[in-house]
């Protein structure tokens, strides 16, 4: 069975994706990943989306995106057990040992820190890589524009600065 | 809908019951959108530390190359779509201050964790612990936002509107659309290939 798929397939068939959600025959709205973490959120530590505005702004996008959620999730789970078999119990990637360090203690601190504002900038922002990228920049909408720069920007300047060279040293 | 005693598996079932009410596709439709998202992703790779990380390194460009080729394709494509009336724009407005300061946290926060909020999700799938513990941390990032959301809201302005390109460029909006896509594909084409190899690639040591 086919385990991986080069790059430009990838983008070709995500392109299709993107017509056919945006589409009538589809959903007739773009696709969004971000939105489900708050409303998720509000699940859980049952607060009452009547007191809350933000979870009344997002009933309706958090649903959709709470659905598409869990296809992503069960069909990922599916996949990584009987076709890319890549399901494992791993803490620190390969890269993060390779540029970084072998902590776990250190690996499992950033990612929940991390995880934490990737998700506070996603919702200051109104979209992340799939509702301001993919949908947004499909669209030409300056906003995803502007969005994607600024990212683009702080992503490699990060990159730089918190990852060390292993040839420099 | 939202009364006091309404319990977790209440307000599961009424998400469920939102999305078959709401005209956005059946339930099964979006779950399938989902299934299918996850896994271009999956196969491509693209959700992988070694991709996301390795791109804010320059050592991987997989991710830059995927990401400006569907957009150049699916800009095109959709512009068409929307003129035979088979699709509608849905764009976000410019909040400047939301999208510089929640722009710059999202691009560290995705450099560090190397995921973002739709790829994460497939690396829980297949069992990552730090991405779990990242997705726990978005949680409470999920739960700040909404306690503070009234707050944070003043620093998202000022609100510029829902402008497009194509939209500025009115008179040609076909063409516009066209050379956007076009050059996204050349942008994407134009990168250098770098790849990254990762545990399922090298195999996994303890």
């Amino acid at each position: 069975m086919i385990k991986k798929i080069p790059w430009w397939l990838g983008g070709i068939l995500m392109a299709l994706l993107l017509l056919f959600t945006f589409s009538v025959l589809g959903a007739n709205r773009p696709i969004g990943a971000s939105t489900y973490v708050p409303y998720f959120a509000g699940i859980i530590f049952d607060l009452d989306p009547e007191k809350y505005t933000y979870l009344k702004e997002i009933h309706n996008p958090g649903s959709w995106e709470g659905v598409m959620l869990l296809g992503v999730l069960i069909g990922a789970f599916l996949n990584a057990l009987f076709v890319t078999k890549t399901f494992r119990f791993i803490i620190v990637p390969a890269a993060w040992r390779r540029y970084k360090n072998n902590s776990v203690k250190s690996r499992l601190i950033w990612s929940f820190v991390s995880g934490f504002f990737l998700i506070i900038g996603a919702r200051l922002a109104g979209g992340c890589t799939s509702g301001h990228f993919l949908s947004g920049m499909t669209q030409t909408a300056f906003s995803s524009m502007i969005f994607g720069a600024v990212v683009m920007i702080s992503l490699i300047v990060t990159g730089k600065l918190f990852y060390k060279d292993k040839t420099d040293v | 809908m939202y009364d006091k005693d309404t319990s977790m598996i209440d307000r599961i079932f009424s998400m469920f019951q939102t999305v078959q009410n709401e005209g956005h596709g059946s339930v099964l439709l979006v779950f399938i959108i989902g299934m299918v998202f996850g896994s271009i992703i999956q196969y491509t790779k693209v959700h992988k530390f070694e991709k996301i990380a390795g791109f804010s390194m320059l050592k991987d460009t997989v991710v830059p190359k995927m990401l400006f080729l569907a957009i150049g394709l699916a800009s095109i494509g959709l512009f068409f779509i929307i003129q035979l009336g088979w699709a509608s724009y849905y764009v976000k407005p410019i909040l400047l201050g939301g999208l510089i300061v929640g722009g710059t946290i999202f691009g560290i926060s995705m450099a560090i964790f190397g995921k973002c909020p739709g790829t994460g999700p497939i690396s829980v799938a297949e069992g990552r612990v730090d991405v779990m513990v990242g997705a726990l941390g978005g949680i409470f990032g999920g739960l700040v936002f909404t306690l503070f959301y009234d707050k944070l809201k003043l620093l998202m302005g000022p609100n510029l509107g829902k402008l497009t390109l194509t939209g500025y460029f009115q008179d040609h909006q076909g063409l516009t659309a066209l050379i956007f896509g076009l050059v996204l594909v050349a942008i994407s084409i134009a990168i250098p290939l770098l790849e990254e190899t990762d545990e399922d690639d090298i195999g996994y040591q303890k």
